[in-house]
């Protein structure tokens, strides 16, 4: 019976977890980049998080709504035979880096930490807006994670790692205060799709290069820039986009479909069992494109008042007072309900409460450190007579 | 193991226990010292070893205090009935309401009649289940009939906002209220407001109904008054005063529908920063540059004060130059304009090249609205923006929820001055300015989902709806009051319950003493909203419950609740261990050894000491 009602109750929360989210409105896209892997023979990690970055930006997401981490320089690399130049394929035909790249977090500050930070929004007061994940409950967010990776973790910088329930536990964190709506994760790394393994909060898709067990390979090496520039996984990722512009409507499940493990000499593997939609239905400019919903002003808000920007001056003034006097007035009521609602705190405590309260009270408002001193220094010594007495 | 032997014997006693020793016992052959002894077993080293035993045991909950993960206690408790109070209670405000029938005959307008079918017909229009933010089921309404001759009231309000008989009297004030919607308002208000009643902290919305030989026409005013002039009979009088009052003042004139959050612009520590840009998208042709100083203590001013029991909201400009828009536009022969429609609208702001969210000022939790003032190059002008329905669109501007709003703002002449090799720097005109800050005003309001048309349109007819040079009149302020207050108290209540849920699901990490009074003052401020919103006073409860969201916001985000750094118990384990394991095997194993050497010690000296009594 109790398991019924607890079936029942869990039912009923997902239901309203879900039905919630189907009625918020999907408002805008937002897009997580992340390179953890720095050195000069992992360009390619580099190069597959700047081809995605240009793919989303052409997409229509711009700037201010993508956060790119990059752990390491590759452009300015004292290797880079090219210098200031990123290629992602031998024919060098793209180069990545050629306009406007915005890097959030560069080098060092791509952390495991900085990166549990942005996703779940708690940074330190001073940390500015551009570094920061504003989205909201009607946003779609892309995650793309590359790197070095294994099982059940992705590698960062070298020296630490980032746990599949570490991801997990952020993303339920993410759900739980709505900051998006729907969340696509990408993982192009050795075996990972178990990064994802852990995952169980509603309306998280996720696509990872190689199954466990299962290596992801890149693609071609270039002869001329030294190492190889781009991963298989991600070849196929922008061969399927460069064909799109910002007005197609191709579905995810076309995507998700384009890969063939024979191409890719790893199984993509892809966990829809939190989606509630159907991925036929979902278009890839949900998570790859920019959308802005907009209405049309109908017409201007007139004032039969109209003000003439000189005038304006002398009304203003007098304006002003009637309304301070307004504000006072509702102040006042704020601070009378304030004071009331202390007071009657107070009041409830015992005589004993109260004597200390005020012996507390006064012995904080002192101000004057000698007074103080004062006030103790004759405490001590009426105890000192006190004891001298008692012990006669 | 040596034994404490008494003192020390005499040479007699030695020799002859030598010689007893060498000889098996003749004086005492029961005594055996395996199983016997003859003194009684020391304390000293029992004592030692069970003292070092029991200070290790004393010092060990002294260690574990000090070991311990300092938790800040959090009132999960309250949290939990503050969550379960918000969503079975949705918030509902007090409202009085007032309707005033002047120049009606008051026997055949019975007040009593009018009230009780005012009342039926505001049941019907507001049939769906209360929603927060609205009225709550025991409004007020009451009626005054005043024909000039006599008046009859059906209550008695307390308030000294309600209608003094008489007051209206003289034909001339008739007349005003027919011809100027402005003066009218103003005579209005003088006789209904203003109110200063600190009973009742909510005023009265009344709906003055006039009989005149005229054509049906309904105003609603800045302030909290509406009325309908006309030879109007008895029930239309009643529905359109009913739907003024439900749709008009009570909903705000939107739609019924559950609160939005896409039109809550408000940022998470209550501040707005609105960012107001004028874009020149191709400098070669033309530079324009405004004087927004004065339009901002003009224009701009008024209106962030009238938002201040809603959020805190503070202004930037600036001027960019070099900003294209990204969708494209055609040239049409008919209207001699470039044409952009509805449908490239979502492609219009490139975001590539308008840098416009460059602020350092605005914290990373405050909302930003962009307004953009876009001035087409010399190619694209005039760029006209074509509705759905073919027409042109006479803002030319549009907005986009929890975004901002863009006008475009074409200049006079679109012909280039192509000789000149200097730049044309031009200034936009005050009258233009004033023009285009009229439809930004209308995008403000659209962005907080009011309307910004000037009509109401209702099932029983359509009403003027007054503007005020605030940009928002003061029963709109109300409506705003009303749904901000809900909305913050319930994403208060939300986080709160991630907060405690997050807390309590990780029972190992610190949680600093800021964030249990972020949590205390928040619960206190959400009270305090809950406590004014019973009294109707809407300006301090919505400024309460920004309040109590922000300090939940603070309490939920505090940089130092990240799993990845809390204690694990192996971590405290593996650093305790090396030292506390060994030593405390050791002194267990002595204090034990201890023991039972000194019971069996006891034992052979009880022994001995049965067997003395039982020989003697």
């Amino acid at each position: 019976m109790l398991l019924l009602l607890c079936l029942g109750n869990i039912g009923n929360s997902v239901a309203h977890l879900s039905s919630s989210s189907e009625s918020t409105l999907h408002t805008n896209n937002w897009a997580v980049l992340v390179c953890t892997s720095r050195f000069w023979f992992n360009y390619r990690h580099m190069a597959n998080t700047l081809s995605l970055y240009r793919t989303v930006k052409r997409l229509g997401i711009p700037d201010e709504r993508i956060i790119l981490m990059l752990a390491d320089d590759m452009a300015c690399n004292a290797r880079n035979k090219y210098p200031a130049q990123v290629f992602n394929n031998e024919n060098h035909k793209l180069n990545l880096y050629g306009d406007n790249v915005e890097v959030d977090y560069r080098g060092y500050e791509v952390t495991v930490e900085n990166f549990l930070r942005v996703l779940t929004g708690r940074h330190e007061a001073a940390v500015p807006r551009s570094k920061r994940l504003l989205s909201d409950e009607g946003s779609h967010i892309l995650l793309y994670m590359t790197g070095h990776g294994g099982d059940e973790f992705l590698k960062f910088q070298d020296s630490e790692e980032l746990q599949s329930h570490d991801l997990a536990d952020a993303v339920k964190q993410m759900k739980e205060k709505r900051r998006f709506k729907e969340l696509l994760i990408m993982v192009d790394t050795c075996q990972a799709s178990t990064l994802f393994s852990q995952l169980h909060s509603p309306g998280v898709l996720a696509i990872g290069s190689s199954m466990k067990g299962e290596n992801s390979y890149s693609h071609h090496l270039d002869p001329d820039v030294g190492v190889s520039v781009v991963d298989r996984f991600t070849y196929y990722t922008l061969a399927f986009f460069e064909k799109l512009n910002m007005y197609d409507n191709a579905s995810l499940s076309s995507f998700f479909n384009s890969f063939n493990p024979n191409l890719l000499m790893s199984t993509a593997y892809y966990r829809m069992d939190l989606y509630q939609r159907r991925l036929e239905e979902v278009p890839v400019t949900n998570f790859f494109g920019s959308v802005m919903e907009t209405l049309h002003t109908d017409s201007a808000y007139k004032s039969h008042r109209s003000i003439d920007i000189g005038e304006a001056k002398i009304k203003k003034r007098t304006d002003q007072s009637i309304s301070g006097s307004d504000r006072r007035i509702l102040r006042n009521m704020n601070n009378k309900d304030q004071v009331s609602n202390l007071s009657t705190e107070e009041n409830s405590q015992d005589s004993f409460g109260q004597l200390w309260n005020s012996v507390l009270s006064k012995v904080t408002t002192t101000e004057n450190v000698d007074e103080f001193v004062c006030h103790g220094l004759l405490l001590m010594l009426s105890l000192l007579v006190a004891s001298t007495w008692l012990s006669h | 193991m040596a034994e404490i032997s008494e003192s020390p014997s005499q040479p007699s006693e030695e020799k002859s226990r030598r010689t007893q020793m060498s000889e098996p016992h003749e004086s005492d052959p029961d005594f055996d010292p395996k199983t016997m002894r003859k003194t009684k077993p020391g304390l000293k080293r029992l004592i030692l070893t069970l003292s070092v035993l029991f200070s290790f045991i004393l010092g060990f909950p002294l260690l574990w205090k000090s070991i311990e993960i300092y938790r800040a206690p959090l009132p999960f408790q309250s949290i939990e009935s503050f969550s379960a109070q918000i969503d079975s209670n949705p918030l509902l405000f007090p409202c009085q309401f007032q309707a005033v029938f002047i120049g009606f005959d008051s026997k055949s307008f019975r007040a009593n009649e009018l009230e009780s079918a005012i009342e039926k017909r505001m049941f019907e229009l507001n049939s769906k289940a209360s929603q927060c933010g609205t009225c709550n089921d025991n409004y007020t309404v009451s009626v005054v009939v005043d024909s000039g001759s006599d008046c009859v009231e059906t209550k008695n309000l307390k308030s000294s906002c309600s209608w003094k008989c008489g007051t209206i009297n003289k034909f001339d004030s008739f007349e005003k209220l027919k011809d100027n919607d402005e003066e009218a308002d103003e005579l209005l208000q003088s006789m209904l407001g203003p109110c200063h009643d600190s009973g009742f902290g909510g005023r009265v919305y009344s709906g003055v109904v006039v009989n005149a030989e005229e054509e049906v026409r309904a105003v609603v005013g800045k302030y909290r008054h509406a009325w309908i002039t006309g030879s109007i009979s008895e029930e239309e009088a009643v529905s359109r005063i009913a739907e003024i009052f439900v749709k008009v003042f009570v909903n705000g004139g939107k739609e019924e529908g559950s609160i939005q959050g896409e039109f809550m612009p408000v940022g998470a520590d209550g501040k707005i920063v609105l960012s107001f840009n004028l874009l020149n998208a191709d400098p070669r042709d033309w530079i324009y540059d405004w004087n927004f100083h004065e339009v901002e203590e003009a224009l701009v001013h008024p209106v962030i004060e009238a938002l201040q029991p809603i959020a805190n909201v503070t202004v930037e400009s600036q001027v960019l130059y070099y900003t294209p828009k990204s969708s494209l536009s055609f040239w049409d022969d008919k209207r001699a304009s470039h044409i952009f429609s509805t449908k490239d609208l979502p492609f219009f702001v490139n975001s590539n090249e308008w840098h416009l969210d460059t602020s350092a000022a605005a914290g990373g939790r405050s909302k930003i609205l962009q307004f953009v003032v876009y001035i087409p190059s010399a190619k694209e002008c005039p760029l006209q923006l074509i509705l759905p329905n073919g027409e042109i669109s006479e803002t030319n501007g549009f907005i986009s929820p929890m975004w901002g709003g863009i006008v475009v703002w074409n200049p006079k002449s679109c012909i280039k001055e192509s000789d000149t090799k200097d730049v044309v720097r031009n200034k936009i005109s005050p009258e233009d300015l004033q023009k285009l800050f009229e439809v930004v005003m209308g995008q403000l309001r659209q962005l907080f989902g009011l309307k910004s048309t000037n009509l109401y349109v209702g099932i029983s007819g359509t009403s003027i709806l007054l503007g005020s040079e605030r940009g928002f009149t003061e029963w709109e302020l109300d409506v705003l009051s009303r749904h901000h207050t809900c909305f913050n108290l319930h994403s208060c209540a939300t986080t709160l319950g991630s907060l405690s849920r997050l807390v309590q699901s990780l029972p190992r990490m610190i949680i600093k003493d800021e964030i249990g009074k972020q949590v205390k003052f928040s619960l206190e401020a959400a009270k305090l909203a809950q406590n004014n919103a019973s009294f109707g006073i809407y300006d301090a409860s919505a400024v309460s419950s920004r309040q109590s969201r922000s300090l939940a916001e603070d309490a939920f985000f505090h940089p130092s609740i990240m799993s990845i750094s809390y204690y694990s118990f192996e971590h405290c384990f593996a650093v305790y261990s090396p030292f506390f394991l060994p030593v405390l095997m050791h002194v267990i194993l002595a204090a034990l050894r201890e023991w039972k050497r000194y019971k069996q010690e006891n034992k052979k000296y009880l022994a001995w000491k049965t067997k003395a009594k039982v020989t003697s």
